[in-house]
């Protein structure tokens, strides 16, 4: 009788054991094509209606606010500023105005190395089509890039860029903006724990379900196979981490290596660093000076993130690394560098 | 074959289709789920009168059911058959080996767990293909077959006391 | 009761707790195992448009924003075949068994090798 009950009970263990396996917090995940790029977000719930609707509340409002600043749609915010440059201030919504605010703070911040107007020149680079424009057109635009001719005026919400011809770029922040708003969105929704990738530009918050912080690859700017190669991995949470790269967009001519990161003062892609990871608290920090620091170059770059506080990690264009101290513990290297 | 192994088997086979069809009108929680009733007379037959009867009935009552439900040679048919056959294969296998190792409650679960087996690897070949489907549903099957396949072996190993009494 | 539990031998009661505890831990191990198993998605602007097991060849033709864009399966791999995007990058990926090919204008994202392809070597997101 007695081992009976032994059966009787291990069985019901068993079957108790198989009931509660459903109700642990899972990671859910779900990808989709915004901003030109694809947009990962991941959640740690235990239920997946949960994570179905917070996910896909905080695509849609990436999906709204990319359709605000889109630089090469028509019937963007930004279009409308480009569009109004030197003829009048354009109303525009909070969002819009709060990512060009804080554009126009790392601008000065950075000294002018990240700066959002250099929209006239980027449109002239085509560069999966391999098409560099002629010097004097890159010379004479360079005239209408200044951060300086944006003028925001908070109180009637309007933006105004003081000459013609003038063009905002926000895709150096766009994305890592993007990213703070999905998350602000996902704990609205109640979620403690997640991961959300614009592309390169993540911010992750809470912890996976094992306990264990985020663990986020940080690519080798030169690949030696197809696969996503690593150089380095970071372990965060409730930190953001954005990485500019000459090897995104770029195309090669007479070996020499063009790519979508352009120096505001020349007008040519900047030559001081192959790759700028950033890890900062908010997205938008992380991805508009990980591109500041990249057009910097080094030193000037090493010396820009101390004075902004946030941390970096540098490869240079010899593929030498240099790291602030405050990645210690944080990101680990791969075998090999 | 004398005559008294003639009565036998159909008397053996008439309980066996007489439980198979009973079967079929119990209502189960999951469409799938067979008690595997006809089981008992495969073992009883095993266990009494050897592997030959034990073979024999079953081939009985699976072609005889698969008539009277017109699913003769059709895919369902299949999967009883190799089913049916497998289980009492294994069970005939275990119990030549060592009479005294297993009694009817260990013969019934490897009768249930070859039955299971051969059905799964059928089901794979005719049906769905599709491995990973195989994978979830074994071992969910695998486990009902032990219960299934214990309290069968349980009744079994009753009538086979009784039986073997008078 | 009794009588029943008498009538068991040693190996009975072993056999039913094996297949009790093995079928149990075939189980939790299946449904791990299913979870990252290898099927091939295709998305369309973010919605599942169809899921197809990669073992198996075929050759399905989705349209995007573009217009039609052709997946092959074949020899446990996937391959984007014809494409109508204007840059044609996910032609030149190639063959891929697991992992991501992505087509942006046109929209069109195919994984294959389930929830964990996007993610190698443990890592949860790359950046760069």
């Amino acid at each position: 009788m007695k081992k009976n009950l032994l059966v009787l009970l291990i069985f019901a263990a068993l079957l108790n054991l198989a009931a509660c396996a459903g109700r642990k917090p899972a990671v859910y995940k779900k990808t989709k094509p915004l901003m030109d790029t694809l947009v990962t977000i991941t959640v740690v719930t235990n239920s997946e209606g949960e994570a179905e609707k917070a996910i896909d509340d905080a695509l849609s409002t990436i999906d709204r606010f990319s359709g605000l600043i889109n630089f090469f749609s028509d019937r963007s915010e930004l279009a409308q500023i480009n569009g109004d440059a030197g003829i009048r201030p354009v109303r525009v919504s909070p969002d819009t105005l709060g990512v060009i605010e804080r554009a126009v703070f790392i601008a000065e911040k950075s000294g002018g190395a990240f700066d959002p107007t250099i929209g006239p020149e980027t449109r002239m680079w085509d560069f999966p089509k391999k098409i560099r424009p002629p010097d004097a057109s890159i010379r004479e635009k360079l005239g209408l890039v200044n951060y300086r001719d944006i003028l925001v005026d908070r109180e009637k919400s309007t933006v105004f860029l003081r000459r013609k011809g003038m063009m905002l770029d926000l895709g150096g922040i766009a994305k890592g903006y993007a990213a703070d708003m999905a998350l602000e969105n996902l704990k609205r929704n109640g979620i403690t724990a997640g991961l959300v990738a614009a592309a390169g530009d993540i911010r992750a918050f809470g912890l996976k379900p094992d306990g264990t912080p985020w663990n986020i690859g940080i690519k080798n700017p030169r690949q030696n196979s197809k696969a996503d190669e690593l150089i380095a991995r970071a372990r965060l949470t409730g930190k953001a981490i954005s990485t500019s790269g000459d090897y995104e967009r770029y195309f090669i001519e007479h070996g020499r290596r063009y790519h979508h990161l352009l120096d505001p003062k020349t007008g040519y892609p900047a030559g001081g660093c192959r790759s700028v990871t950033v890890i900062s608290d908010s997205g938008l920090y992380a991805d508009g000076f990980s591109t500041a620091v990249f057009v910097s170059g080094p030193e000037k770059g090493m010396r820009l993130v101390t004075d902004a506080g946030v941390d970096a990690l540098i490869i240079d264009k010899d593929g030498g690394i240099h790291t602030t101290p405050g990645l210690k513990g944080l990101v680990t290297f791969e075998d090999g560098h | 074959m004398q005559l008294q192994d003639k009565h036998r088997i159909a008397v053996l086979s008439a309980y066996a289709l007489s439980l198979h069809g009973f079967e079929g009108l119990l209502p189960t929680p999951i469409p799938w789920l067979r008690l595997g009733l006809a089981n008992i007379i495969t073992l009883v037959a095993l266990m009494l009168y050897g592997f030959r009867t034990a073979m024999t009935v079953t081939l009985i009552r699976v072609v005889l059911a698969s008539i009277f439900t017109g699913t003769f040679l059709g895919p369902s048919f299949m999967l009883s058959l190799g089913g049916g056959v497998s289980s009492a294969a294994a069970m005939g296998i275990a119990w030549a080996v060592s009479r005294s190792f297993f009694g009817p409650v260990g013969l019934s679960l490897i009768g249930a767990l070859f039955h299971n087996a051969a059905q799964l690897a059928l089901a794979y070949l005719i049906f769905i293909q599709r491995f990973e489907a195989i994978m979830i549903i074994s071992p969910v099957i695998i486990l009902i077959g032990a219960v299934t396949g214990l309290m069968n072996g349980i009744v079994g190993g009753l009538l086979i006391k009784n039986l073997s009494h008078e | 009761m009794k009588t029943v539990i008498r009538n068991t031998t040693c190996a009975d009661r072993l056999l039913f707790f094996l297949l009790i505890l093995a079928s149990c831990a075939g189980i939790f191990i299946s449904r791990e195992a299913v979870s990252q198993s290898s099927d091939v998605l295709i998305e369309v602007n973010g919605k599942p448009a169809y899921t197809f097991p990669l073992a198996g060849d075929r050759t399905v033709t989705v349209n995007g924003p573009c217009g039609p864009t052709v997946v092959e399966i074949k020899d446990m791999k996937v391959r984007i075949r014809e494409a109508s995007c204007p840059n044609r990058l996910c032609l030149k990926e190639g063959w891929i068994a697991k992992g991501v090919i992505v087509c942006l204008p046109n929209r069109i994202v195919v994984t294959v090798g389930g929830k964990s392809a996007g993610s190698p070597r443990g890592v949860d997101a790359v950046t760069g």
